[in-house]
């Protein structure tokens, strides 16, 4: 398996991996991950969106969503911008102290949504070279 | 100087008709014929009137001879008084005109041949001073007259320097109140804090002080009341000034007599507004100081253990691992060291917790036996040959209460870990008994007799202090931070209940011993609930090592065909990934929802549909949470395994709050979803029996596995259980001595049937477990013989000599009733060695027939769990019956 970086965890990867049939074949993994970078631009979308509405709550639905599945593929670097998206959605810091100041959350969903968007598009590079597709 | 003269005045008499034209002559004859001595002076101090009295006992010939004389130098002539005494004198007639009231002198003229107190009474009209009578008192010489005379410094009377001591200060409010509490005197001090001037309070009640609330309680009448009664009294509180702000104050009333008579209160008053506040301030500044302290020491422990965690499980997997002898040796010292400083950080973080008193009982269902013989044998697996258990269970001692059992077996582990500890030969004896009982609640007296090393006379009394550690060697050559009993003690008074210490009554050693008050299990309702939530805890218990993943993969394989899953789960990646997951594992029937409310739908619509829901809890429509919810409320009681990504502690026990059964962290690890489906899949019961089923399934388990306590997370009973030191090589993650005849593996259809108890015993031969089962053998008649002698390593089960009762138990196995009758002076001992174990199930041995002997091996398998048997053990029966289990 190729190194990711800290884009991803290793360990959850490989066990996406593993549930190929065959290595050469990929039929479990590779539309998984495909499938992953269509919800991921779709969501993207649907976070402008709810960024331009200052929709908060959306925002962190989204936020989650998207947490969920880069979590279970293991992509890290997705996932922890998303928990930013998500707690500031919720009008908390990432320890979970109250903000209240809607303006200072929208600043931090955007910084972490941009930041979401160029790590998504960075892994795609890679995954593109792994999967060969 | 002329000075109007008005004639006689009888103020004395109670008239006040001076003046008054036909009474005037008589009011002469009146004062002049009075048996008392009396003298009127003008405002100018000249005598103008003499009583015939006076002129007798003075010896003056005529009213001629004093009349128009000055007041003093007649009266030093006449008595040759000292100018102290003069000034008496001129001080009570300045007193008696300045206050307008009467007044009345020490005694004058000790060096006479009697002594004479002046009466002094001013007479005034409107705001003139008419006239000041004085009445000569004459009484005897006293000792006290000579004695104030010596005290008062020359030009000073007692009186004035009073009167001008509490007048000048200005710190203290003292005023004199009358006897029904209005305000007589005023002082500088009582101006500058209360605000009122003198003229103002004099007359007013003193009430007047005090705020709506007090006033509102009665507090100013009960203050008298109180004085009244103990002479004086002392309040802390707010007093109100005249501009209505309030301040601090502590008031001091004493009652005030005068020639035996009450005349009223004196009342002084200081302002401690100051000092309460410099007082909060300490204690605010103590308290948050205590607190960070607390806190400082709470998270630092935290900070520590958790990585002390990740070096003991490194440990414990390093020692599956293929080593070398000596490196063997190398990571056992490690493990060791790193057991006994987790230990000590386990103390600490309890002491700092119960010293900041954020340490909080929880209420979960106690089994006192189970726990009792789970500590014993934990303990017992640590002893040399040399030292003999007995464990005395009283026959009263209730199945199930309610209380924390995590902390119930923390003391216990402690105390019997100590007693191991400092015992090399003899003996160890654990009694439980229950203390007293009424409607609600059990006290259970725990009681650890040991013939250890004892303790010195002048330690005892400082057992139970923080840090204090008894070691007779210089050398340290007992481990420990010294805060064990301490912690100890204040969990006992958590618990409503004591702890204490005496020496060994019979020989060298130790008693100690512990109450603690456990609340009774009302209803049926409320056994099931905790019980249900007691499977759902198991879970981590039986937490396998990785080795064993391999075979429950294999074990789930052959099942997994007939199994159904439901997975409710929004996000289609991770749908996908746990189809896979599931798929993987050969999982194949796996329905899928979207949402809480579509599970929801589909679980209702087939009740008995799936093996397992595993469940997303944040989701749109309806959450996790209020899905699992939803369908416990119909009934449906399939096993729900939460999946999510909170990965914060005590999102476990939220979700078990909501009536899932179990916790998978997201993203989910391969391994951990083998050993929970294993879990779910293959150990537990088919939750499709019967509501009744599932409760005697429940007891039965509870009974066979003293371990099996209700324990909100498997650290923390491995924390708990730590002191006992059950580590063996072969056993590294379990920390916890788990029989493995706890919860014999069911697979499938046979859920139903238990693993016959023979095959446990040579199960566990097998798997070489360090916490061998404690099988039941009548080996009566050896026990009794020896006592101290039978089996090094074996716990003896002691009928409690006092409380024994004849047991009978009767029991209907597949219709047919059987009674088995055991004498009541019958001493079961238990042993540890799974051979021992066969031998008693073959040959039967002992009083009890081979039918029974087998029975009494394992006696809830047959009673309860045959299959097509009804089951009826009476309460008692079954009582008895769980005092021969372990």
């Amino acid at each position: 398996m190729p190194d990711f970086g800290d884009h991803v965890d290793n360990g959850i990867f490989s066990q996406i991996l593993e549930m190929d049939d065959s290595e050469a074949d990929r039929d479990f993994s590779m539309p998984l991950v495909l499938n992953f970078f269509e919800q991921a631009e779709e969501t993207f979308v649907k976070m402008d969106k709810a960024l331009i509405q200052r929709n908060l709550e959306d925002l962190s639905g989204l936020g989650h969503f998207l947490k969920g599945s880069s979590a279970t593929l293991g992509f890290n670097k997705i996932r922890d911008s998303c928990q930013i998206i998500q707690q500031y959605g919720h009008k908390q810091t990432i320890d979970g102290a109250s903000e209240p100041n809607e303006d200072v959350c929208l600043k931090k969903i955007t910084e972490a949504l941009n930041k979401a968007k160029s790590d998504t598009s960075h892994l795609e590079g890679k995954m593109k070279q792994f999967f060969k597709w | 100087m002329e000075e109007p003269f008005v004639g006689p005045p009888l103020s004395w008499s109670g008239s006040s008709s001076i003046g008054a034209g036909p009474s005037r002559l008589d009011l002469n004859i009146l004062f002049d014929l009075s048996p008392l001595p009396l003298l009127v002076i003008s405002p100018s101090w000249r005598i103008t009137n003499a009583s015939s009295r006076l002129l007798s006992v003075w010896h003056v010939p005529s009213a001629d001879a004093c009349v128009g004389q000055e007041l003093l130098p007649f009266v030093q002539n006449q008595l040759s008084a000292s100018p102290v005494h003069l000034r008496y004198l001129t001080v009570a007639i300045d007193d008696a005109i300045a206050t307008r009231t009467e007044r009345t002198t020490k005694s004058i003229s000790p060096h006479s041949a009697a002594s004479w107190r002046v009466r002094v009474i001013p007479i005034f009209k409107d705001d003139e001073l008419v006239a000041v009578v004085t009445e000569w008192l004459e009484g005897p010489l006293t000792e006290l007259n000579l004695a104030e005379d010596q005290i008062v410094t020359p030009g000073l009377s007692i009186d004035e320097a009073f009167r001008m001591l509490v007048q000048a200060v200005k710190d203290y409010a003292i005023f004199l109140l009358d006897t029904n509490g209005r305000i007589a005197t005023w002082n500088a001090g009582a101006e500058l804090l209360k605000g009122y001037t003198r003229d103002e309070i004099i007359g007013k009640h003193f009430s007047i002080f005090y705020g709506k609330e007090d006033l509102a309680a009665k507090k100013p009448e009960m203050e008298l009341e109180i004085c009244m009664r103990d002479g004086r009294v002392e309040d802390e509180g707010w007093r109100y000034k005249k501009d209505g702000t309030r301040f601090w104050a502590n008031v001091t009333i004493t009652a005030v007599y005068k020639d035996g008579v009450h005349v009223g209160f004196g009342k002084v008053t200081r302002d401690l507004t100051e000092r309460k506040s410099a007082e909060s301030r300490l204690v605010a500044a103590y308290e948050e100081s205590d607190k960070l302290k607390s806190d400082f020491l709470a998270n630092m422990s935290h900070e520590i253990r958790t990585p002390m965690h990740g070096m003991l499980s490194a440990c414990a997997l390093l020692l599956e691992t293929e080593l070398t002898e000596r490196q063997r040796d190398i990571v056992g010292i490690m493990d060791e060291s790193g057991q006994v400083l987790l230990q000590v950080i386990n103390d600490i973080l309890d002491y700092s917790k119960l010293a900041a008193g954020g340490f909080s009982i929880h209420s979960d269902i106690v089994g006192i036996t189970s726990i009792v013989t789970s500590v014993v044998r934990s303990v017992q697996t640590t002893l040399p040959p040399s030292v003999h258990f007995e464990l005395f269970l009283a026959p009263n001692l209730p199945r199930s209460v309610q209380g924390d059992p995590l902390r119930f077996r923390q003391i216990l582990q402690n105390i019997v870990g100590n007693a191991a500890k400092f015992t090399e030969g003899g003996s160890i004896r654990v009694r439980a008994s229950v203390e007293s009982e009424d409607m609600d609640s059990y006290t259970v007296m725990t009681e650890v007799t040991d013939t250890g090393i004892g303790i010195p006379e002048r330690a005892a009394a400082d057992l139970f202090q923080p840090f204090t550690q008894y070691d007779a060697t210089t050398t340290k050559q007992y481990k420990g931070t010294g805060l064990g009993l301490s912690i100890a003690k204040s969990l006992a008074e958590l618990m409503g209940g004591r702890i204490g210490y005496r020496p060994n009554p019979e020989r060298h050693g130790s008693v100690f011993w512990f109450t603690a008050k456990f609340k009774k299990i009302k209803s049926l309702q409320q056994i099931q609930d905790w019980k249900s939530k007691l499977v759902a805890r198991e879970g981590t218990i039986l937490a396998s090592p990785d080795h064993d993943v391999v075979s429950l993969q294999k074990q789930l394989a052959t099942v997994a065909s007939i199994k159904h899953f439901l997975l409710v789960e929004d996000n289609v990646i991770n749908q996908k990934v746990m189809l896979g997951m599931l798929r993987s594992l050969g999982f194949k029937n796996v329905a899928l929802a979207s949402n809480g409310s579509e599970a929801v739908n589909m679980v209702r619509s087939k009740p008995a549909a799936y093996d397992v829901v595993l469940m997303d809890i944040n989701m749109p429509v309806m959450d996790g949470n209020e899905a699992s919810r939803a369908i416990r409320k119909a009934g449906i009681r399939v096993p729900i395994i939460a999946m999510t990504a909170y990965a914060l502690k005590g999102d476990r026990e939220r979700c078990l709050e909501q009536g899932m059964n179990d916790y998978i962290p997201k993203p989910v690890d391969k391994k951990l979803l083998i050993r929970t489906l294993g879990k779910w899949i293959l150990k537990m019961p088919d939750y499709r029996r019967s509501f009744g089923d599932q409760l005697n399934k429940l007891r039965h388990y509870e009974a066979l596995n003293p371990t099996f306590s209700p324990t909100p997370d498997a650290k923390e009973d491995a924390a708990a259980f730590w002191q006992g030191s059950v580590r063996n090589s072969s056993d590294d993650t379990v920390i916890i001595a788990e029989p493995p005849a706890s919860a014999p593996p069911m697979t499938g259809n046979e859920a139903d049937r238990e693993t016959p108890s023979a095959n446990t015993t040579a199960d566990n031969t097998a798997d070489n477990t360090p916490t061998a089962p404690l099988t039941h053998e009548a080996s009566v008649e050896d026990s009794i013989a020896h006592p101290t002698d039978s089996s090094a390593e074996g716990i003896s089960v002691v009928p409690d000599p006092v409380r024994s009762q004849p047991r009978s138990i009767d029991r209907k196995v597949q219709g047919a009733p059987q009674a088995i009758e055991i004498p009541s002076n019958n001493e079961f001992s238990t042993s540890n060695h799974g051979s021992q174990t066969s031998e008693a199930t073959d040959s039967g041995q002992g009083t009890v027939s081979s039918e029974s002997a087998t029975s009494s091996t394992t006696p809830f398998d047959k009673s309860v769990d045959s299959d097509d048997a009804p089951v009826n053990t009476s309460p008692a029966a079954e009582k008895n019956l769980f005092m021969l289990l372990p």
